[in-house]
């Protein structure tokens, strides 16, 4: 896989090629055609550093070629929420802002972009569901936001440590995590290490507990449905014995991409995360990273199978108070035909949304030149399959991301874990929470 | 999907009515036969084999040491759960190898019945329970066999490097572990939880599984693999059939552009792949599955306010266990009914072992119960009631349907369920 710092220019003429096969399909207005223009990008720094010099050419040089003067401001994932709250309190800011996540609370502030899944389906195909999911408003039937990827979030476990206790391909289940990470940490001092921090990895993490349990925030009809059965109680007395018995009270005070650094230190025994983790280790310690495994997510209970929620969806939205609209709707269009190469500059981090963008995948999976071994990767070959939309089981609504933005879930986790709270307490008092966000929103048309 | 269960084409109902007039009165004692009798089925054509254990080159290929698998059929438990009295749980029979290579000479004669995973309920699943798993390392970590290697012929120059299968970390050819792929199959047992003294065990005894809603003592005990042994079972299992077609109708690709998917042997642009989930048919070819045990958190004598009426209904429609405790029969009953509520839990043994017990099953479900696959000397592995009566009749008269007629009860003419029906009553 390439180590693609700058757009290559087969990528730059492909992408070129395309843009002009297809046409503009935004009709640019008078007033910009007059002049120079400019597009102004916001969008969060990913994980794999090697990706943001790669964008910040693509952008740069798709500009040269549309008479564009782009700039790129690369913002921290913890910031991009308050970044983006005061543009759109402002009224003005950036031309596109790219989040890492499902901006539904945004839509009111957001063009409607059904007509860039339209262009587009007419190279790649009907819209996935994932980014049907993750980017459509159910209430003005409008799209918020364009989804072109996405990262899975398998489980990372160090495999020379499972081995030690007869667990060599890992714990497999939440129910194995917990009698196998108990065991490691009792006779190893090694702790599990999944982060219960109100972070990204925090907030994926327990998302995805609580919904390998079944305890849904919302319905499809985005009711609230937290608390109104066991699950979440069940869902955090298992937590209470995971941190108990197997954990560290540093999975409480991470900083953003503090079980990552753990994890590649030796510190801990697994993790879930996006493969930014392992490719952390690969660059950092080709040792560590060899000992490092992927799995795909534990087994749920209850019916819920083999799931994660993913790690990142990447939304671009385009404000409907930018000055540059146009321009900004046809680099969202385009950036769809350079996931290819967007796919191997993040070194495997972005999954396309759209399939046919990168339809080798599963072989590059397969022979990763960086991974050891070469096919270590493969297990994200069905990561399609065992990962929903945030906001599942129903969409991304905007109640559902602002529980998801406020933390709301690890800020409940920590209050039983810290034993502030019983189990029973902080399930009941974050649902009154979630229902005044529910009921908040519902009086917003 | 192509679903075969209850859909017999007109010919075989034809063929099934042609076949009434050579009906003969069932032969209960030829049960113990050793002797193959696939073409038995009256009047259907017998293109079904009978299920056969898998010999142990098959078991090595597909990631799974078979000197690792716990009471395996052929070599263990010839007699015991599930046969009673004087059957036998298998038979030795040459030609099973003649018929798939794969197999070794072992038909399998204990057919265990079973609810899909569908949400009909339907008494439709029928299975063979070769042998169990109880640890992590009975998965293979390196293997490695050349097939189809040639090096002579009449002038030695006929030369084939042949094909390597490995197990490479614990990976197979396509690099996934059999692990991973088995646990996205759950079968659902369901442990008896009234103890010898008459009470109500509300948790398994496996502290790592004990469910925060109800006590963990008095316990049932899983810590052995006769816990999923049909005595033991308060109801007959359930199988997640979350499967791709079996006759490759699908192309196991999920989509249907050829850039993206070419299944093996297409004709697509796109490198040969498979971009569709795990299938049971097309991946797990041991048809291993991973056991999700489930039990009730409340005395069906005292369920409490909540579960009172849950479990009423429930009892009401699918019926009692010898427990007490209501038959669940469909992922709805036990996921949103039950367990939402707080009246049953579930979970899975750890894969370490350290639990004891079955923690995955190499238990093939028959791919066709139809046309021969239900061989005349088979017997039904069901849970019966504590009075010897079979727990869900729906079960026993599929099962003689399929051993007599070659097809499902519903799918016979009245005449013809009447005879299972007399004979049904005859067997229970």
């Amino acid at each position: 896989m390439p180590n693609a710092k700058r757009v290559s220019r087969r990528d730059f003429n492909k992408l070129a090629a395309s843009t002009a096969a297809v046409g503009p399909f935004f009709l640019l207005s008078g007033r910009a055609r007059a002049a120079q223009k400019t597009l102004k990008i916001a969008k969060w720094s990913h994980f794999v550093p090697q990706f943001d010099p790669w964008f910040d050419n693509l952008a740069r040089e798709w500009g040269q070629q549309h008479d564009t003067q782009v700039t790129v401001e690369n913002i921290p994932v913890e910031k991009i929420a308050a970044a983006a709250t005061a543009e759109v309190k402002a009224g003005k800011g950036h031309d596109v802002f790219i989040f890492p996540w499902p901006p539904a609370q945004f839509y009111q502030h957001a063009v409607d972009h059904t007509e860039i899944y339209q262009h587009v389906a007419g190279k790649y195909g009907a819209i996935p569901q994932i980014a049907y999911r993750s980017t459509y408003n159910f209430k003005n039937k409008k799209h918020f936001a364009f989804a072109d990827f996405w990262a899975p979030s398998p489980l990372h476990f160090r495999q020379d440590y499972w081995a030690k206790i007869g667990m060599p391909l890992g714990p497999g289940h939440y129910g194995s995590l917990y009698s196998g990470g108990k065991h490691l940490r009792d006779e190893f001092h090694i702790p599990c290490g999944l982060a219960f921090t109100p972070t990204l990895e925090g907030n994926i993490t327990l998302h995805t507990m609580l919904y390998a349990f079944r305890a849904w925030i919302l319905t499809g009809n985005d009711e609230v449905v937290f608390n109104k059965n066991v699950f979440a109680g069940v869902a955090l007395k298992y937590l209470l014995q995971l941190y108990r018995e197997a954990g560290t009270p540093d999975q409480l005070g991470w900083s953003p991409g503090g079980s990552v650094s753990a994890m590649v230190a030796g510190k801990t025994s697994c993790a879930i995360n996006a493969i930014s983790l392992l490719r952390a280790a690969e660059a950092q310690d080709p040792q560590t990273a060899g000992n490092i495994w992927l799995q795909q997510p534990l087994l749920g209970r209850s019916g819920m199978g083999i799931t994660a929620l993913p790690h990142v969806t990447n939304c671009a939205v385009v404000w409907s108070f930018g000055q540059n609209q146009d321009e900004a709707k046809q680099f969202v269009a385009d950036l769809i035909d350079s996931s290819r190469a967007g796919y191997a500059s993040s070194l495997g981090f972005n999954f396309p949304t759209y399939p046919k963008t990168v339809p080798d995948l599963i072989v590059r999976l397969s022979k990763d030149p960086q991974a050891n071994p070469h096919d270590k990767y493969v297990v994200l070959k069905d990561a399609l399959h065992w990962t929903p939309n945030l906001g599942v089981p129903g969409f991304a609504t905007p109640a559902f991301m602002e529980v998801f933005n406020g933390f709301l879930i690890p800020k409940m986790v920590q209050r039983v874990l810290k034993g502030e709270s019983s189990p029973e307490d902080a399930a009941a008092a974050a649902a009154t929470e979630i229902q005044r966000i529910a009921d908040k929103w519902q009086q917003i048309t | 999907m192509k679903i075969i269960r209850e859909q017999t084409s007109p010919v075989v109902v034809g063929m099934a009515m042609m076949g009434l007039a050579f009906l003969t009165a069932p032969n209960l004692a030829a049960a113990q036969t050793a002797t193959p009798t696939p073409s038995s089925v009256t009047g259907v054509a017998a293109f079904n084999p009978p299920p056969c254990d898998y010999n142990d080159t098959f078991y090595m290929d597909n990631g799974l040491t078979p000197t690792d698998v716990v009471g395996r059929f052929g070599t263990s438990r010839l007699t015991g759960p599930p046969a009673t009295g004087k059957q036998v749980n298998w038979v030795a029979d040459s030609t099973c190898s003649q018929r798939d290579p794969d197999r070794r000479n072992f038909r399998i004669l204990a057919i265990t019945g079973g609810f899909p995973d569908d949400e009909t309920g339907s008494p439709t699943e029928f299975i063979t329970i070769l042998g169990f798993v109880t640890n992590q390392t009975a998965f293979e970590t390196t293997y490695s066999r050349n097939v189809g290697a040639i090096n002579g012929g009449l002038d030695g120059d006929q030369q084939n490097p042949g094909e390597t299968i490995s197990i490479v970390n614990s990976a197979n050819p396509r690099s996934i572990s059999m692990q991973n792929l088995v646990s996205n199959f759950e079968a659902y047992p369901a442990p008896r939880q009234r103890l010898a003294n008459g009470k109500i065990a509300l948790n398994p005894c496996q502290a790592d599984m004990v469910s925060p809603l109800a006590p963990a003592q008095p316990c049932f005990d899983l810590s052995t693999v006769n816990a999923v042994f049909t005595p033991n079972l308060r109801q007959d299992w359930r199988f997640a059939t979350n499967r791709n077609a079996i006759d490759g109708s699908d192309n196991n690709c999920i989509s249907n552009d050829p850039t993206v998917c070419t299944p093996p042997g297409g004709s697509g642009t796109a490198p040969p792949q498979s971009d569709s989930p795990f299938g049971y048919f097309c991946d797990d070819l041991l048809g291993m599955w991973i056991n999700s045990y489930f039990w009730y958190t409340v005395d069906p004598a005292n369920p409490g306010k909540v579960c009172g009426p849950i479990l009423k209904q429930l009892g009401q429609q699918n019926g009692l266990t010898a427990d007490g405790t209501p038959i669940v029969t469909t992922g709805d009953q036990l996921d949103n009914q039950l367990e939402a509520n707080g009246c049953a839990a579930e979970g899975q043994l750890a894969f370490d072992g350290s639990d004891g017990g079955a923690i995955w099953l190499v238990c093939p479900a028959i791919p066709d119960p139809r046309a021969g696959a239900i061989s005349a000397d088979a017997f039904l592995d069901q849970v019966h009631n504590n009075n010897g009566t079979p727990q869900n009749i729906g079960l026993t008269l599929n099962f003689l349907s399929l051993q007599r007629f070659g097809v499902f009860f519903t799918q016979l003419t009245a005449a013809q369920q009447s005879q299972i029906n007399t004979a049904e009553a005859a067997v229970n």
